[in-house]
C-alpha cells in the first residue's frame, strides 16, 4: 500500500544523490538571528496535560476512610474501585473531617511522586466558576455560572480561556505570553521562539491577543523537504517559496494560511537543530525511558526541548500536550486502568527526566480536563459532570498535599447539583492564577490572565513553594 | 458491550456474506426538486466552471468542466441528483472475503479509505458524494473510538449518508439515530432505562450531541443564522438540562437487532449494518420533556408509549424546530462554498429548507441546488472573505483528480491518511470533527469576527506535512520523476499512487507555457503574477536538459501556494 514513510524517504533520497533537493546539512540555520534576546535570568516551564473527554477523576483520587468510602461506593455501585486496591496517600495537611484518600490502583508512579517524592499535589473538586457558588445558590440561580456546563467543547474552552460568560478569543496561556512580552514588561522578554508551544494541535488555551503559539507534531516540527539546504540552488527555491508566501493575498484565508507556513518555515530548522543536538547518540540528556504512547512521546519531546533550552535561547515556555479517550460513557471499568495507568506512567517519566536534567524545580506540570463525571452511571459508564480532581507535579510544587475541599461523594448530598454532579469548590481561575504567579506574571497582570480571580477570596491556592 | 472478535464464528461470517450480496449503486430516488428560476449564464468560462466544480465535486477536471460549460450549472446539478449512490460496504465485504483466517479485521478500515478515495477520484455521483462528505463532518462518527472494531458498520454508515444526501432531512435524522455505528459512537446503543436502586440514569450523550451538533445548536438562531439575544443582549439557549434528560429517556431500550432480549443482544457483522432494534423492557416509559418553541407539537411526551412512538415524536419535535433550517444551511454552505456567508445567503438557503417550493420541509436536494446556484456562490468573488480554505482531503483529491493519480493495482490504499495529511474519512479525533464551524485563527480573522474553520487543521505542523507531500508527489511520485528519488520497494510499488505529469513534461522547454499549463490544470485559469513569476524563475533555473526537474519545480511551488489552498 501507499505507505509513505518520511524517514526512509529522506534517508534513501540523500543516498540517491539528491542531497541538493532533499535533506539538510546540519548547519542549515543561517547566521541571521531572529532578534535580540532579552530574557529572564532563570528558566521556567509550564506543561499543560489536557485529558480530552472529561476525566472521571473521582475514580482517580478516591476516599478510603470508612464513612467517605461508604458514601462513594453506594453512589458508584458497580463502577466503584475496590477499597482494598486503592493506593493510600496521606496529605500533609489533613482533611478537616479526617477523611483519607487513595489513588486508583493503576497510578503507582504518581502515588510515589505524591507520597515519597512529595512533588505531586492534588487540587480537589475544581472546575469553571465565575464566582463562588453553593448548591443552594446554584438551585436558586442566584449566581452567574459559566454557560453550557455539560457540553464538551464549551467546557474545554472554559478551562482554556476562563471565559465565563464573555466571548474571549484568547486563552490563559496566551495571555501569560502576552503579558510577559508586552512592552514595559519586567524583564522585557523577547525570545525568538514562541512562549507557547503545542505538540497537540491548536487550542484556545494558547491563543494570545498579541502572542502567537507554535504548533509542532508529537516528535517535533516537520522539516521542509527541499527548502533547508544552503546550496545556491536550494536557497533560490526557498526564496521563491517565501516570496510566494509573502505576496499580497486577496483573502483573509490566504493570509492566515501563509502566515502559518511562514512561521513553520522560520521555526522548523531552528527547533529541529536543537532537537537533533539532544537526540544525538552522544548527548543522552536524560536516562529515563518514556512510554511509547502518544502522551509519552509528546512529553519526551517536551523533555528534549527543555534539554535544548539554551540552544533555543528561551527562558519561558508553556507546553501543551494532550491525550484523549476519557469520555467514558461506556466500558469505564475496562478502560480506566489503561487511561489512568498511561497517564501515571507518562507523568512520572517526565518528572524523572526533569530530575535528570537538573530542572525539576523549574518545570511544573498540571492536568486539565473538560469536566469530572457523574456519580450516577448508565450501567457501564458515566456522564458529563462538573467538578473534578487535578494533579500538579514538579520540584517547585508544595506536594504531598490535597488542596481545596474534597466533597462528599453522595448522590443528592450537599455537593450534588443533580444526577451526581459535584459543584466545584475551587475555580479554574484560581488554579491558573496560582500557576501564572509562579511562572513570573506580575501581580497586576494576574486578573488579565484569570479574569474572575477577583471574585475569589483565595487568589493563590498555595500549591507552589514560594 | 462485547467487542466483535469474541462473537464472530466462521459460520456467522459465511451466513452474513451470503445474505449481503454485492451490488453497486443504490439509494432512493430523490424527491422532485421544483425548478429554480435562474437565467442560464450566456457562457461559462473555464475558470468559472472550475470554481463551480471545486464546490460541487472532489476536484475540477477539464472533462467535467467541458460538461458544465456545455449543459450549464442547473442541468449539471439535475443530472447529478439522479445518480444513485456509489457504495463502500460491498468493497469492504469483498476485501474481508479475501482475508486469511484470523486476520485483523480492523484493517478493513484501510479498504474503506481505499474505496472512499476511489469514489472521490472516479465516482460519477460526485455531488452526492461531496454532500455525504459534508454530512459525515456534521453527523460525525469516527474509527478513532470503539468503532475501530466495526469497519462494516462505518462503511454502512457512510453509505447511509450518501443514500440520504438528496433525500429528506427527517429521514436522515432517523437513519442516523438508528444506525448502530452512531449508537456505539454516542452511547445510545445499549442505553438503559432508569434504575434508582443501582443509581442508573439514561446516558445523555446522544441526546445532547444530536441537538448540539447535528440539528439545532446550543442557542436560538434567526432565520439568517445570526444568534438571537434576549433583552439583556445574551444568547438564548435552545434547551436546558431537563430537556436533555427528556430526550435521553427517549433514547433508551435500543441495541443490536436480532436478539431475544436487550440483555442478550450482541454485535455481528450482519446487525452492525442494520438499524438498531427496540427492546421495550429497557425503555423508559415515563413522561419526557422535549423542546419548546412556537408551534411545537409535542413538548411533553406522555407516559406509556412504545420506544418507536417516543422516537418518532422526539425526532419530529427536533425536526420542526426553527433552528434546523439556518443551522443546516450554514453548515452545508461552509462545507461547500464559503466560511463566511452573508446572512442573506444563509436566509435564502434556509428558506429552501423550510419550504422547497412545493410545501415540503427538509428537502436536501432542493437545499443543495439552491446553495450552489445562489448568486453568492456563482458570482465572481470580490471580497476578502469570499470562499474558504480547502481542507487537506479536498486538496489531495483535487490534486489527484487534476493529475489522474493512480496506482498500478488500481487501489488508493494509503495506510494512514490522517498521519499523512492530517485528515481522513470517518477518522476525526472526536464528534466535534476535525475542525469547528466556529473556529477563528487569532489575528485578522478573529479580530474581524469572522471564522475560518479549516484553519484549525492548518497548524505549522500539519501545513508542513502537506507541503512536504506535494514535494514528494511533484518530484518523485510522478510519471516523470527527477533523478535521485529514493527507490520504491517492489512490495510497495503496485499500490503506490503516482500522478501523471507527462503533458507538462512536453512543455518543459517553454517555461511560461509550462507554468500556464499547470495553472489551468489546477485552477482552470490564470494564477497571480507573483506565483507565475516565481514558478517560472525556478523553471528557468533548472537545466533545460532536465525536463523532469523543471516540471517538478513548477508543480511544487504552484500546488503548495496559498492561492491554490484557497477554494473560491
Amino acid at each position: 500500500m501507499d505507505r509513505f514513510n518520511r524517514r526512509r524517504f529522506l534517508k534513501c533520497a540523500a543516498a540517491g544523490g539528491l542531497a541538493y533537493a532533499f535533506g539538510r546539512t546540519p548547519q542549515a540555520v543561517s547566521a541571521a538571528t531572529f532578534g535580540s534576546n532579552a530574557a529572564f535570568a532563570d528558566y521556567k516551564a509550564l506543561v499543560c496535560v489536557f485529558l480530552f473527554g472529561g476525566n472521571d477523576s473521582f475514580n482517580m483520587v478516591v476516599p478510603r476512610s470508612a464513612a467517605e468510602y461508604s458514601a462513594y461506593a453506594t453512589s458508584r455501585q458497580n463502577l466503584a474501585i475496590a477499597q482494598a486496591s486503592l493506593l493510600p496517600i496521606n496529605s500533609l495537611v489533613p482533611d478537616p473531617n479526617g477523611a483519607l484518600h487513595g489513588l486508583h490502583p493503576s497510578m503507582g508512579e504518581v502515588a510515589t511522586l505524591f507520597e515519597q517524592d512529595e512533588v505531586c499535589a492534588i487540587v480537589a473538586n475544581i472546575g469553571p466558576l465565575i464566582e463562588p457558588t453553593s448548591k443552594a445558590q446554584y438551585q436558586a440561580k442566584a449566581t452567574r455560572l459559566p454557560p453550557q456546563l455539560f457540553s464538551h467543547n464549551d467546557q474545554q474552552d472554559q478551562w482554556h480561556a476562563l471565559k465565563g460568560e464573555a466571548t474571549l478569543k484568547s486563552g490563559w496561556a496566551g495571555r501569560i505570553a502576552d503579558a510577559l512580552m508586552a512592552p514595559g514588561a519586567s524583564p522585557p522578554l523577547d525570545q525568538s521562539l514562541a512562549v507557547n508551544l503545542s505538540l497537540n494541535g491548536q487550542t484556545l488555551f494558547q491563543a494570545g491577543a498579541t502572542s502567537v503559539p507554535y504548533t509542532m507534531g508529537p516528535t517535533g516540527p516537520v522539516p521542509f523537504f527541499g527548502l533547508e539546504n544552503t546550496d545556491a540552488y536550494t536557497l533560490a527555491r526557498r526564496a521563491a517559496f517565501e516570496s510566494i508566501l509573502r505576496a499580497n493575498h486577496a483573502t483573509v484565508y490566504e493570509r492566515a494560511y501563509s502566515s502559518v507556513q511562514q512561521r513553520a518555515l522560520q521555526g522548523a530548522a531552528k527547533v529541529n537543530d536543537a532537537l537533533a543536538s539532544v537526540r544525538s547518540p552522544n548527548a543522552a540528556p536524560f536516562a529515563t525511558a518514556f512510554p511509547m504512547t502518544p502522551l509519552g512521546q509528546q512529553l519526551k519531546t517536551v523533555a528534549e526541548l527543555i534539554a535544548a533550552r539554551d540552544r533555543l535561547e528561551v527562558s519561558r515556555q508553556i507546553f501543551f500536550v494532550a491525550t484523549g479517550g476519557f469520555d467514558t460513557h461506556d466500558a469505564q471499568v475496562q478502560d480506566q486502568p489503561q487511561l489512568l495507568g498511561g497517564l501515571s506512567n507518562a507523568l512520572a517519566a517526565f518528572y524523572r527526566a526533569t530530575v535528570d536534567l537538573g530542572v525539576a524545580a523549574s518545570v511544573t506540570t498540571f492536568t486539565q480536563s473538560d469536566f469530572g463525571r457523574t456519580l450516577t452511571s448508565n450501567g457501564d459508564g458515566t456522564d458529563h459532570a462538573w467538578g473534578g480532581n487535578q494533579l500538579v507535579i514538579g520540584g517547585a510544587v508544595a506536594g504531598r498535599t490535597l488542596y481545596g475541599r474534597y466533597p462528599l461523594l453522595q448522590i443528592d448530598g450537599p455537593d450534588d447539583v443533580g444526577g451526581g454532579r459535584m459543584i466545584p469548590g475551587v475555580s479554574s481561575d484560581q488554579y491558573a492564577a496560582t500557576l501564572a504567579k509562579w511562572f513570573g506574571v506580575s501581580a497586576g497582570s494576574l486578573s488579565v490572565v484569570a479574569p474572575h480571580i477577583g471574585n475569589f477570596a483565595q487568589g493563590d491556592l498555595g500549591f507552589m513553594l514560594t | 458491550m462485547n467487542a466483535l472478535p469474541g462473537r464472530l464464528t466462521p459460520m456467522v461470517v459465511a451466513a452474513t456474506l451470503v445474505a449481503c450480496g454485492g451490488g453497486g449503486g443504490g439509494g432512493s430516488n430523490p424527491p422532485p426538486v421544483p425548478p429554480v428560476t435562474q437565467p442560464p449564464p450566456a457562457t461559462i468560462s473555464k475558470a468559472e466552471a472550475y470554481r463551480f466544480l471545486n464546490q460541487a465535486t472532489f476536484g475540477a477536471t477539464d472533462a467535467e468542466a467541458q460538461s458544465v460549460i456545455a449543459t450549464g450549472y442547473e442541468a449539471w446539478i439535475d443530472q447529478q441528483l439522479q445518480r444513485p449512490a456509489s457504495l463502500e460496504l460491498p468493497h469492504v465485504q469483498q476485501a474481508f472475503a479475501a482475508f486469511p483466517p484470523g486476520a485483523d479485521f480492523t484493517r478493513l478500515h484501510e479498504d474503506r479509505v481505499d474505496i472512499w478515495l476511489r469514489h472521490a477520484l472516479h465516482a460519477p455521483d460526485q455531488l452526492r458524494q461531496r454532500v455525504a462528505f459534508a454530512l459525515s463532518q456534521i453527523m460525525v462518527i469516527s474509527q478513532q473510538s470503539p468503532l475501530v472494531g466495526y469497519p462494516w458498520g462505518c462503511a454502512s454508515y457512510y453509505d447511509m449518508l450518501a443514500q440520504n444526501a438528496f433525500g429528506n432531512f427527517r429521514d436522515l435524522m432517523e437513519n442516523v439515530t438508528l444506525h448502530p455505528a452512531m449508537g456505539v459512537y454516542l452511547s445510545m446503543l445499549g442505553n438503559q432505562k432508569p434504575d434508582a436502586a443501582r443509581n442508573i440514569r439514561p446516558d445523555e450523550n446522544y441526546a445532547r450531541e444530536l441537538m448540539q451538533l447535528f440539528t439545532i445548536g446550543l442557542v436560538q438562531l434567526n432565520a439568517d443564522g445570526s444568534i438571537k439575544t434576549d433583552t439583556a443582549g445574551k444568547p438564548i439557549p435552545t434547551y436546558d438540562q431537563e430537556i436533555v434528560q427528556g430526550f435521553a429517556h427517549v433514547y433508551t431500550g435500543w441495541t443490536f437487532s436480532g436478539a431475544p432480549s436487550f440483555a442478550t443482544a450482541f454485535p455481528t457483522i450482519a446487525n452492525q449494518i442494520r438499524p438498531m432494534q427496540a427492546y421495550a423492557e429497557q425503555h423508559a416509559t415515563g413522561t419526557k420533556r422535549l423542546l419548546n418553541y412556537p408551534g411545537a407539537l409535542a413538548t411533553v411526551i406522555p407516559a406509556g408509549q412504545t420506544p418507536e412512538q417516543d422516537l418518532d415524536a422526539a425526532l419530529d419535535n427536533i425536526f420542526n424546530h426553527p433552528n434546523v433550517a439556518p443551522f443546516i444551511a450554514q453548515r452545508l454552505i461552509q462545507h461547500l462554498v464559503t466560511s463566511n456567508p452573508s446572512p442573506q445567503y444563509v436566509a435564502r438557503v434556509a428558506a429552501k429548507f423550510d419550504n422547497d417550493g412545493s410545501g415540503k420541509r427538509g428537502n436536501l436536494a432542493a437545499v443543495v441546488k439552491a446553495l450552489l446556484l445562489d448568486t453568492e456562490a456563482r458570482a465572481a468573488p470580490a471580497s476578502a472573505t469570499a470562499g474558504k480554505l480547502k481542507e487537506p482531503l479536498l486538496r489531495l483529491t483535487q490534486l489527484w483528480r487534476a493529475y489522474a493519480a493512480a496506482s498500478q493495482s488500481g487501489k488508493y490504499n494509503v495506510q494512514n491518511i490522517t498521519g499523512l495529511i492530517g485528515q481522513g474519512p470517518l477518522q476525526a479525533p472526536s464528534v466535534f470533527n476535525f475542525f469547528s464551524p466556529f473556529y477563528a485563527p487569532p489575528g485578522e480573522v478573529a479580530n474581524q469576527g469572522l471564522v475560518a474553520p479549516e484553519m484549525q487543521l492548518t497548524t505549522e505542523y500539519l501545513s508542513s506535512l502537506w507541503t512536504d507531500y506535494v514535494f514528494v508527489l511533484a518530484f518523485c511520485y510522478t510519471t516523470t520523476p527527477v533523478q535521485g528519488c529514493p527507490p520504491i520497494p517492489d512490495a510497495l510499488r503496485p499500490d503506490l499512487v503516482i500522478i501523471d505529469a507527462a503533458a507538462e513534461r512536453a512543455l518543459a522547454s517553454n517555461p511560461q507555457a509550462l507554468v500556464d499549463a499547470i495553472a489551468v490544470r489546477l485552477v482552470g485559469g490564470p494564477i497571480s503574477n507573483t506565483l507565475s513569476t516565481q514558478a517560472r524563475g525556478m523553471v528557468e533555473r533548472a537545466p533545460s536538459g532536465d525536463p523532469a526537474l523543471r516540471v517538478a519545480e513548477a508543480l511544487y511551488l504552484i500546488a503548495s501556494a496559498p492561492e491554490v489552498a484557497l477554494q473560491r
